[in-house]
């Protein structure tokens, strides 16, 4: 029997004084930026690309937490839930200060980006983990009697989850399977597959819907504008390295940079 | 796959389980969970078109194909399945919150902590299994309909029982936990979650962190010792267990020795946890600072306290005599407390007005008991052989399972093993009668015209015992005349009580014709100004029926009291210059604000009067008009903010007590264990304290603040209570024993007054301990007592003033102010009122109100088995189960007034008007509506008007002072936004 030990995680308050610390931080750069030397105004400084740098490579971490905890290579998800928590809301601190304050201009969709996903973080942590405490007990199907109909088509969902189950994955039971990362990787097709029969055999027991919008939808929500995220990241590392000259407008070129198409 | 024999599951019997949330308690305290944190809940549904009431206790269902484990993203997963036993459990540590498998299970059976931001979920107590112990839930359940084990044999034994499993895989997902069906199953799916666990409602129960030991590491809260003791809150008087870790409690638990209860408790005892490290306990005394009702104080010493209130108290007793000191005991303090302390106080100190809570519960019944038997409770006892043996188990105005939920859990069990017919005669579908083969919406306040009829029908038939009432009956002979000479017929009673007449007869042939009925009543019978007429009527057809003085059948009122009556030294006693103003103590209010009869100008009040007695508005007005108020208690209430002077005070473990008075006679001893909270003392500590200061410290000596001292010494020099000593208390682990015992050697006897013994304590031969060794049921003396107070000893059928038919009802020429008569009913000298019957007419005061809009009935009554008075309010999972004060309304009538089930309504008699939360409920009847006590305005979590602002004190019962409690006329409305 292993020893209870205190879980490590960041508690609503800590969480808290996170937040608070972030926004303050980024307040306080745009309050002070004016008297700053203009190195420290410019997003193309080399003050500010670093700034921009490290501000992305910690922003990486979350995609790391994403993928590790997926892996099956991760000893320590929660750790690494910890870590994308705290690198994601410096990182954030850091790519306002490499925006240089320039928020009309189409980089700053992505500052709006972290910001909907801090957002809907901080949501989850403080409103939906109540939501979540709340659901036990309350979804209606519990008290339901046994509908023949649906019972049988669950019957021939799960028949056709086996049967792809024998290739995707001979040696797993369907109970107890779901689609990792790995699976993806090794038959994308398959996997794909089998999770559409899954999402149908959930669609069919209603529990996503059973638990409103909100609690339901903000996990994927949060995903989706986090691969965006990522998504825009990489745009614009690509046009800043490859389209200097687009971006700087005729101006100097200051951060380095393989092409100045 | 798991290996089928080896699975693992809960068994849970529908039939059995009575939705008390006992393991739910349970659950929390063995994994430390706080608030809005589960691993297992009971739903209770409602019917919304017919009479339904059902519960079920949801925990994970440990499925074959677990829709959790599938959901969660990390890999390996947070949620594993042991494929030996088939349980499946969170793995906290790789958990990352995300909440995907609170999604995915469609039995919504997935819990959170939302503090520490993981799933939680039933893992069928690991820890406990890994020392070879049942759950913590199936351990406590007190209806047993909790069982674990290995699924197999679970399905092995229902089949052998006869049962049959509910299907519950609707999801397919092979669910291992067992449904037993009820009996008679319900095809319909007509019910839906009672608003208190309905998902529009459900709210996460938000509060500061809970005190300890919840939300700690298991090694923090892990005993090294186990103290038997017992709880000391209900009538049940359930045997516990205290586990200790150093000089923390950590938890309660049932005591598994105890050969009768076997471990089962309610949820009371185990929430009980809450009480000794509540922010909310009183720990210092307090001196009034600011305006009456205000609640403004000052911390101040012991001795200041006490000093200060000896010195008044000899002030008041030279200006306006001692009887101007009255004292209310409440049920918080304790047996001890009330018969013991107080009352040697009252009479060193010379008082008569000195009562507890009788007159509001019991009192009728009490009289009853006295006149009929010779003393109060039933003979018999929660045994296998004897309430185990009946036929037969009919309840009249007593929701068993919600007020002594043990014990039902007994009967309950003793009914389906055994086949037996259970009927239950209630305004409303209770617990209890959910679990019954018949429910008779009886019209409130009307039980005796059905008692009446039912003994007609069966004296006409014939099917009464003749022998039994030829030889143990004294009076039989002219009560029957009066019966047969007023025609109380069935077809009488069918339109008074609303029961049809034909059920009449057939349930009057059911009770004469089972081999052995238990007739259950209880407060639903007491709490009316009919009270004791109703309970000796009750009494009359269980004797007739040969039900009394044999085993499988006995009349039971609760409770059997524990005959405890110290007398001080004769000389030490101040002779009483004043009869008691009242029995009832919402009697005495005149006395306070009017000095009429006399005065009186101090009260000393342990509990909350200030919820509690009938009538609020003319009760706080009297607390206003007094010159000393003195509040011992352990919360501050509404009571506290009256007080001049509020003393902290300690309970059970805290003080050492016995149990309350229960129906079975078993006396149940609770050590002291711990200290009292800051600077909270004992009632007896403080009675003795202000006793010394007084001059009554030659009998209420040092030495009787240790309870242990004060009972052997004290409490226990009657020959029915002198074998009950600490000795023998102490020589069984399971701390009680049931009295009569007249030595320490004396064998305990489970059944009284069987045919050939001698009643304990009474002359040889006297089977029954009245006057003539029989049961009573007239003589000319007992004649002349009811003639002393307007009354006949024949029970003539009277109701209540306010009904909506036109029944005859009592009328008081007395009022409070009015000296009365001498009451021939009760010790001291205590002034009555005199009554008349009124008989029915149009123009009577309920036609009166009825022209006012006053429609609809209000019965009032205990909430569920969480609660008990207002004590449990003050801890937080008694709140989270039963927060908001609630009004049961039947459908029909929630719709013509446009209220939604949830709502919020108002209710508003002639005498007071509160507001609470609609559930609708088609299991009442639809003329009524029915309000529970126990919520106060300064209650921490959820603050309500007391229900007694609805009550009338003038509406008592002229022989025991009971005041009706239980039909009041009412209007109800949607309650303004």
């Amino acid at each position: 029997m292993p020893t209870e030990t205190r879980r490590a995680d960041i508690s609503d308050g800590t969480l808290r004084r996170l937040m608070a610390s972030a926004v303050l931080a980024m307040a306080a750069w745009f309050a002070l930026r004016h008297w700053l030397p203009p190195a420290w105004r410019e997003p193309g400084s080399p003050e500010l690309y670093l700034t921009g740098v490290a501000g992305a490579l910690l922003l990486l971490v979350p995609i790391a937490f994403a993928l590790a905890k997926r892996s099956g290579r991760s000893r320590a998800p929660l750790a690494w839930f910890n870590a994308h928590v705290l690198c994601s809301s410096l990182g954030a601190v850091l790519i306002v200060i490499h925006s240089g304050g320039f928020l009309r201009r189409a980089p700053a969709l992505l500052l709006l980006a972290i910001v909907a996903l801090a957002a809907l973080g901080v949501w989850a942590r403080l409103h939906g983990s109540r939501r979540m405490a709340a659901t036990f007990a309350s979804k209606q199907p519990t008290f339901a009697l046994p509908d023949a109909g649906t019972r049988e088509q669950l019957r021939q969902l799960i028949a056709q989850k086996r049967a792809l189950l024998r290739d995707l994955d001979p040696a797993a039971n369907e109970g107890t399977f779901s689609v990792t990362l790995s699976h993806i990787l090794r038959r994308p097709g398959l996997a794909f597959a089998y999770q559409k029969l899954a999402r149908a055999e959930a669609e069919l027991l209603g529990t996503r819907q059973a638990v409103g919008a909100a609690q339901s939808g903000w996990r994927p929500l949060h995903m989706a504008i986090a691969w965006t995220f990522v998504f825009g990241v990489l745009v614009h590392v690509v046009t800043v390295t490859f389209f200097a000259g687009y971006v700087a407008g005729g101006g100097t070129i200051t951060w380095w940079h393989l092409a100045a198409w | 796959m798991t290996g089928d024999a080896m699975r693992l599951a809960l068994m849970i019997d529908l039939e059995r389980c009575t939705g008390c949330k006992s393991c739910e308690a349970a659950c929390k305290q063995e994994h430390r969970l706080g608030p809005g944190e589960f691993r297992n809940k009971v739903i209770w549904s409602s019917g919304t078109s017919e009479p339904a009431l059902a519960f079920l206790t949801l925990a994970c269902q440990h499925c074959e194909r677990p829709a959790c484990l599938r959901a969660c993203p990390v890999n390996p997963k947070a949620i594993v399945k042991d494929p030996v036993s088939g349980v499946v459990s969170v793995d906290e540590d790789r958990c990352t919150g995300c909440g995907e498998c609170v999604i995915a299970c469609p039995y919504s059976a997935m819990g959170y902590d939302a503090e520490g931001h993981h799933a939680v979920k039933c893992d069928l107590c690991s820890e406990r299994r890994a020392h070879g112990q049942t759950t913590a839930c199936a351990s406590v359940c007190p209806t047993k309909a909790i069982s674990f084990g290995a699924r197999e044999d679970l399905l092995l034994r229902a089949e052998s029982e006869g049962r049959s499993q509910r299907d519950n895989d609707q999801f397919l997902l092979g669910p291992a936990t067992i449904y037993l069906e009820r009996l008679e199953a319900s095809t319909r799916d007509f019910r839906r979650p009672a608003f208190p666990d309905a998902p529009a409602a459900k709210s996460v129960f938000r509060s500061a962190r809970p005190a300890f030991p919840y939300r700690e590491l298991r090694a923090d809260a892990s005993a090294d010792r186990v103290e038997p003791g017992g709880c000391n809150i209900c009538f049940n008087c359930c045997s516990t267990k205290y586990h200790f870790r150093g000089k923390e409690l950590v938890r309660i638990t049932g005591n598994d020795e105890d050969p009768l209860l076997e471990g089962r408790v309610c949820p009371k005892s185990q929430l009980m946890l809450q009480l000794y490290h509540s922010e909310h306990r009183l720990l210092y005394p307090q001196k009034r600072v600011g305006e009456r009702g205000e609640g403004r104080f000052e911390r101040i010493g012991w001795d200041q306290a006490l000093d200060e209130i000896a010195a008044k108290l000899e002030r008041l007793r030279e200006t306006h005599g001692a009887e101007a000191l009255a004292l209310f005991i409440g049920t918080r303090t304790g047996i001890l407390e009330y018969l013991g302390y107080s009352r040697l106080f009252a009479q060193l100190w010379g008082t008569p007005n000195h009562e507890g809570t009788d007159p509001f519960c019991a009192s009728g019944k009490n009289v009853a008991y006295l006149l009929t038997q010779g003393s109060i409770g039933s003979g018999n006892s929660y045994t296998r052989e004897d309430i185990g043996s009946a036929g037969m188990y009919l309840y009249l105005g007593d929701n068993q399972a919600e007020t002594r939920p043990v014990y039902f859990g007994m009967v309950n069990d003793w009914r389906i093993r055994n086949r037996a017919k259970m009927v239950v005669v209630d305004p409303r579908l209770t617990v209890t009668a959910s679990k019954a083969d018949r429910w008779l919406a009886i019209r409130p306040g009307t039980d005796m015209a059905l008692a009446l009829a039912m003994c007609h029908h069966i004296l006409d038939k014939r099917l009464h015992d003749e022998r039994f009432c030829a030889e143990w009956i004294v009076g039989f002979g002219e009560w029957r005349d009066f019966l047969f000479a007023r025609g109380y017929t069935p077809d009488w009673a069918g339109p008074v009580t609303g029961i049809a007449a034909a059920e009449i007869r057939r349930l009057a042939a059911e009770v004469a014709g089972a081999d052995g009925c238990v007739i259950f009543a209880s407060r639903g019978i007491n709490q009316h100004t009919n009270g004791t007429q109703t309970n000796r009527a009750l009494m009359f057809l269980a004797a007739i029926t040969g039900n009394w003085g044999r085993r499988g059948g006995a009349f039971f009122n609760m409770t059997a009291g524990a005959p405890i009556a110290p007398d001080a030294p004769k000389e030490r006693r101040p002779a009483l210059r004043r009869p008691r103003v009242r029995r009832s103590p919402t009697g005495w209010t005149e006395a306070m604000t009017k000095g009429k009869p006399y005065p009186i100008r101090a009260l000393i009040a342990c509990n909350n009067p200030m919820a509690q007695w009938p009538g609020q508005e003319a009760a706080r007005a009297a607390f206003k008009a007094l010159d000393l108020l003195v509040h011992i208690e352990l919360f501050a209430n509404e009571t506290s903010a009256y007080a001049d002077y509020l003393l902290p005070a300690a309970t059970g473990i805290e003080k050492g007590e016995i149990g309350r008075a229960n129906d079975d006679r078993r006396i149940v001893w609770i050590d002291k264990m711990i200290e009292p909270p800051g600077e909270a003392k004992a009632d007896g500590w403080i009675w003795v304290e202000l006793a010394r200061r007084l001059g009554f410290g030659d009998v209420l000596k040092e030495e009787y603040k240790d309870t242990g001292v004060f009972w052997d010494e004290v409490c226990i020099g009657n020959e029915l209570m002198r074998g009950v000593t600490q000795k023998r208390l102490h020589s069984v682990p399971w701390r009680w024993v049931r009295q009569p015992v007249m030595s320490e050697s004396a064998p305990e006897i489970d059944t009284l007054y069987l045919e050939g013994t001698t009643a304990p304590g009474a002359p040889r031969g006297h089977r029954f301990p009245t006057g003539s060794g029989k049961l009573e049921f007239w003589t000319e003396a007992m004649e002349g007592k009811f003639q002393t107070v307007g009354l006949s000893a024949l029970p003539e059928f009277y109701s209540e003033r306010e009904q909506l038919a036109d029944l005859p009802y009592i009328e008081l020429l007395d009022a409070d102010a009015d000296e009365g008569v001498i009451s021939p009913f009760c010790r001291p000298d205590t002034s009555s009122a005199r009554g008349r019957i009124v008989a029915a007419s149009a123009d009577g005061p309920g036609a009166r109100l009825r022209a006012l809009g006053y429609d609809t009935e209000l019965v009032t009554g205990r909430p569920p088995a969480a609660h008990f008075h207002s004590m449990t309010h003050y801890l937080w999972q008694a709140q989270e189960m039963w927060p908001d004060l609630y009004c049961q309304i039947h459908p029909e009538k929630a719709a013509q007034m446009g209220i939604a089930d949830g709502g919020r309504v108002r209710i508003e008699t002639a005498h007071g008007a509160i507001e609470a939360v609609a559930w609708i409920h088609a299991g009442i009847r639809a003329s009524a509506v029915f309000v529970p006590i126990g919520w106060g305005e300064r209650q921490p979590f959820h603050p309500w008007r007391s229900v007694n602002f609805l009550t009338d004190k003038t509406q008592r019962d002229p022989v025991s002072d009971q005041t009706n409690l239980k039909v009041l006329l009412c209007r109800v409305s949607r309650a303004a936004a």
